[in-house]
Order: structure tokens, then C-alpha cells, then sequence
């Protein structure tokens, strides 16, 4: 039946869902290709029809064809657009820089798209106000100046805006301003201690 | 909402404070602060109370409803009615919480107070969640919210809204069409509409 | 906090593709040449008039919106009568997951291919019935998890929202501070690796 790489390519997409599955260039080009021979066969079927007689049933065959190639586009488009959806999600929620196995499962379009994107924010939360709002902390209304945390990871050296640098080892407890550390938090580096 | 950002929104309410320190205005954006005269009580917001109790240089002065008489009035006033009565604060929850929370010795009988917000809180959620499940049931029109508190109709989000969207979308999408011709004819219809709109609007001018 | 939308389909969205991806038992009106191979169980060149076989729903939503319809679609059997008898005596006790994924999805697709126009009326009474097992499921009062795989994409979805937003408001009940949390994203990245790594060793 037509349509069916189309369904299998959104399928692997819906399956994973705030995780990408690898780009999946193969399925994606014999798509493609679908698409370009449904359209020639309907080119050349066009031309040999005829208004009356029994070719003008070839009008239904064409029918099929181009319903197919525009379930195809479709496909396309949605896994395209909702891959560069979650990636832009990504942006906000582990900051400039992907882990590698992320990093590893897009297409060279897609690294450019996400380095593109990030230097747009960062660029335009420089421009909002004199000396820019960091639009990715205090998602919650803050309640105090400075929070306990606790270090996750081996995260080595940290160098706070005053200039003081912190060596950040696992399980280390620290208290730190709030807005210092709420990007580390947010990308499990810190634990927040309440 | 989440109800962090409902909170926040509650922390502007006024609360008496009698601080223990002497200290001119504060300008702040949202209004001036004080003076503050140490024993004078003075008027603030919940935010900058909460704050100055945690760091001990004020006392707190309970909002009027909170002590145990008049909630036990009101529980059972909300205990008699089907509808839901007039909550003495619109943050009540809020204001409750963290007052309990930060000055449960500046509060007569806190912990008694607390049972009874409780209880309160507890009664009205049912009603909501009753009242909600008979809206979508019956197909009801409209649901009085009257004397709701913004944290209680936030209980029901996104799940009511979103059931309604998607009951409003299963009712509109294209009814079905009982034959070729009238569906032809009714597109007509829908055509000859949009232009009757045009023309009395036309008239208008 | 994002903003929480419902769900309404679009032309991209990932769950209208899948919805649409379902078979539709159909009558073909007309002989379609060259189309043969669509249908297994033939060898012909062609696809004659009159075969009866199952077509995805985008297909038929393309050809049957013409004049002279090359696919002459019929209700697929679940919504048919014997199955709305069975969701009319009571709802909540049908496995809508297992009936179909997308049952009110679906369910607004057909219903234009049903003369009489009973299925329009059943998936509405059908999505009334089961909302207040959705949304006792949701605060808890209710933690049977075979009712939770009962629930169609639709449900499933109301379900997981509310649930998220209820949780959130014991947490600030119960709770005398809220903590700044890991994002979402790498909460579950975290957690894949382990099961990954777990499957290493």
C-alpha cells in the first residue's frame, strides 16, 4: 500500500517522545524518491490520456498517485518540523551545549539549525534592556537571594561572576546566589537542597 | 498555572506586621514601604512579611478570618450550601500556608486554624470535582464559579478546558451528509450566506 | 511554564498522521488501472470496480470528496451498531485502547460515512460517560492501573496533563518550599543512559 515508509518514519518518531531517534536519512531519501516517481508516472499518464474513452479512467489512477505524493510531502514535513521542535525544546532545556549521544543522532542540517538558533537567543537576550536578560533562569518566582546545592557530578572548575572560582566535585554542598546556579541545576549538575 | 506562580501572585496581598526595628520609606516599584517604627504596626505585602518574620525582626498580626471561630462559622456555612460561599480572602490558601508556615506562633490556636483550612479547602475541592464531572456529563452550558479562589478553579486545569476543546471539536467537525446532493446544495447554502453577510453589511455604509 | 494548549490537529501534527493511517474497509467505484498491486490478493493489472478492500483514511479522504467517488467507504466495524450498544451500556467498562488507538479521532473521520448519522452521537455520549473515570483517574482517587490502559491516545493525553498539574499542587500543599528542578529532557537523558548502561553489563 502507498504511504507506508511515510507511516513507519512518523511511527519511529511519535515512539520517542522527547528523545531523537537517529535522522534517518535512508527512509527519508527512498521517500523522496517515491515522490519523484509518483510524479512522473502521473506526467506521462497525463499525457497519454485522452478526455473521452476508457483512458479517462487513467483520471483515476492519477487520483491515487497524487493522494500518495501528498501523504508523502506530508510525512516529510511533519517529521522535519516536529524533529527541529523538540530540538529547539532541547536549546531551553540543556542549555548551548547537547550531550554527545544527542549531538550524534542529528543531521549536519540540523547541528547547523541548532547552532544558528542559539546564537539568535543568545543575541537577542543580550538586546533586551541595557545589559540583557538571561531569559533561561527564574522560571519559578524567586524567594531568596542564595540556595544550598548539591553537586552531582565531577564538574571540575566554576568560576562565579565575582571572579571567585569553586571546584565542583561530586557531592559537594555549596551555597551559591540563585541566579548562578539555577542554569546548573536545570542541567542536573546541582541539586537543589531545600 | 503552576501554583508557585499563583502563590506569587497571592504574596501581594496586605498584611499587618509589627515590626522591631526603626527604619525611613523603602522605594520599591511596585509602592513605598514603610516607615517603620519598631512596635507600630504597619501594612505590607505578604512577600516582604514572610521575609522580615524568617529573618525575626517583625511580628505578625493574623488577617482578621483566621482564628478558629469565625472558620468553624464559615466551614459550616460551606457545609450547608451547594454552591460555594464568599471566602473572606481571595488567596486564602496562600495567605494560610505560608503564615502557618513562617509564624505559627503569631497565630492563636495555629495548628487547629490549619485543620480547619483544611477541611474548608477539602469540602470545596469535592464540590468542584463533582460539579465539574456533572458539567461534562449532562452537557450543562455554563458552570457558575462564583466565589471561587484563583487556586481552586486552577485545580481543574488543564483537564476541564482541554475536555471541552475537544467535545466543542468532536461536535464541529464536518456533520455527516446524508447524500451527494444535498451535500452539494448545502455548500451552496453556506456560500450564498457569506454573501448576504457581505450585503447587509454593505447596506450599512 | 508553557503554555497548555489542547489538542487540535494540524497538518503536521504527528498524531493526525497516525489517526489517518487507519484502514477503512471500501468498495472500489470505479476500475483504476495500472493500480492492481494494491491489492495482495490479486494478480490483475488493474484494480476492478466492485473489489472489496481496505484503504488508508487519507487515501480515502482524497478520492471521496469528488462528484463521481472512485472508493465507496463503509464504517469500520467498531463503530458500527453492535459496538455502540456495547459503548452505550456502559462505557467506562470498554478497553477503547485496545478497540482503537485513536477511537475519537477515528471516530470523527468516519462518521461522515455513516447514512445514518448514529456514530456522531455515540463518540460524543461515549467521551461524556468515561470523563469522570478520567478524572478520578487523574486525582488519584483511582489508581487502578488497567483502567489507565484502557485510555485511547485522546484520554491518554487529558490524563497525563492533569495528572502533572495535580501532583504539582500536592507537592505545594505538602510542602513548605519548592525546589528548582532539572529540566525534563535531561532528567529522562539521564535516566536512558543508565538503562542503556544497566544493559551493557
Amino acid at each position: 500500500m502507498f504511504g507506508e515508509k511515510g507511516y513507519n518514519l512518523i511511527k519511529e518518531l511519535a515512539r520517542s517522545e522527547d528523545n531523537l531517534p537517529p535522522y534517518n536519512s535512508d527512509l527519508v531519501n527512498e521517500i523522496s524518491h517515491e515522490i519523484t516517481k509518483q510524479f512522473e508516472e502521473n506526467r506521462d499518464d497525463a499525457q497519454n490520456s485522452t478526455i473521452d474513452g476508457s483512458e479517462s479512467l487513467l483520471l483515476n489512477t492519477i487520483r491515487i498517485r497524487n493522494g500518495a505524493s501528498k501523504r508523502n510531502i506530508r510525512c516529510l514535513m511533519a517529521y522535519h518540523y516536529n524533529r527541529l521542535k523538540c530540538l529547539r525544546t532541547m536549546r531551553w532545556e540543556f542549555g548551548s551545549i547537547l550531550p554527545p549521544d544527542i549531538k550524534a543522532n542529528l543531521s549536519s542540517d540540523e547541528l547547523e539549525w541548532f547552532s544558528n538558533y542559539s546564537k539568535t537567543l543568545v543575541n537577542y537576550m543580550k538586546s533586551i534592556g541595557e545589559d540583557g536578560i538571561n531569559l533561561a533562569v527564574d522560571l519559578k518566582p524567586p524567594k531568596a537571594l542564595y540556595i544550598e546545592v548539591q553537586c552531582l557530578v565531577d564538574y571540575g572548575r566554576f568560576e562565579l561572576s565575582d571572579g571567585t572560582m569553586l571546584l565542583l566535585k561530586k557531592n559537594s554542598r555549596h551555597y551559591l546566589p540563585r541566579s548562578e546556579c539555577e542554569e546548573l541545576i536545570r542541567q542536573g549538575v546541582f541539586k537543589h537542597i531545600s | 498555572m503552576d501554583p508557585d506562580e499563583l502563590e506569587f501572585l497571592g504574596e501581594k496581598s496586605k498584611i499587618m506586621i509589627i515590626p522591631t526595628f526603626n527604619k525611613e520609606n523603602i522605594h520599591l516599584i511596585s509602592g513605598d514601604l514603610g516607615p517603620f517604627r519598631a512596635s507600630l504596626p504597619s501594612q505590607v505585602p505578604l512577600w516582604v512579611a514572610t521575609l522580615l518574620k524568617k529573618q525575626k525582626r517583625c511580628k505578625i498580626i493574623p488577617p482578621d478570618w483566621m482564628n478558629v471561630e469565625y472558620l468553624e462559622a464559615l466551614k459550616e456555612q460551606e457545609k450547608q450550601t451547594s454552591g460555594f460561599t464568599r471566602m473572606p480572602s481571595d488567596h486564602y490558601m496562600v495567605e494560610a500556608k505560608l503564615l502557618l508556615d513562617c509564624a505559627p506562633d503569631d497565630i492563636p490556636n495555629a495548628d487547629e486554624v490549619k485543620v480547619i483550612i483544611k477541611d474548608i479547602w477539602d469540602m470545596r475541592m469535592s464540590k468542584i470535582r463533582s460539579s465539574v464531572t456533572k458539567l461534562v456529563k449532562n452537557s450543562d452550558f455554563y458552570a457558575a464559579v462564583d466565589n471561587l479562589t484563583i487556586m481552586e478553579i486552577n485545580s481543574v486545569r488543564p483537564i476541564l478546558p482541554h475536555a471541552l476543546d475537544n467535545l466543542f471539536r468532536m461536535k464541529h467537525i464536518e456533520q455527516p451528509k446524508p447524500s451527494q446532493n444535498s451535500n452539494v446544495s448545502s455548500f451552496l447554502m453556506s456560500k450564498r450566506a457569506s454573501t448576504s453577510f457581505q450585503l447587509s453589511n454593505n447596506e450599512d455604509y | 511554564m508553557p503554555l497548555s494548549v489542547s489538542y487540535t490537529p494540524n497538518y503536521y501534527s504527528l498524531e493526525d498522521i497516525l489517526a489517518t493511517q487507519e484502514r477503512i474497509p471500501c468498495r472500489v467505484a470505479q476500475t483504476i488501472p495500472k493500480m492492481g498491486h494494491l491489492n495482495s490478493s490479486s494478480v490483475d493489472v488493474d484494480l476492478q470496480e466492485g473489489t472489496v478492500m481496505e484503504f488508508p483514511l487519507w487515501l480515502v479522504n482524497e478520492v471521496c470528496v469528488s462528484r463521481v467517488p472512485i472508493l465507496n467507504p463503509d464504517l469500520p466495524k467498531i463503530y458500527k451498531e453492535s459496538y455502540r450498544e456495547i459503548l452505550k451500556a456502559d462505557a467506562c467498562a470498554v478497553d477503547l485502547h485496545r478497540l482503537n488507538l485513536h477511537f475519537y479521532e477515528l471516530g470523527s473521520y468516519v462518521k461522515k460515512f455513516d447514512k445514518k448519522n448514529d456514530v456522531h452521537q455515540s463518540i460524543i455520549d461515549t467521551f461524556r460517560s468515561r470523563f469522570r473515570q478520567l478524572i478520578n483517574l487523574a486525582d488519584n482517587s483511582i489508581s487502578d492501573p488497567m483502567v489507565q490502559q484502557r485510555l485511547d491516545t485522546l484520554e491518554r493525553k487529558l490524563f497525563n496533563d492533569a495528572y502533572k498539574a495535580r501532583v504539582k499542587l500536592n507537592i505545594w500543599l505538602e510542602h513548605s518550599a519548592t525546589v528548582i528542578e532539572a529540566a525534563n529532557m535531561v532528567v529522562n537523558h539521564k535516566k536512558r543512559k543508565r538503562i542503556n548502561l544497566e544493559e551493557l553489563l
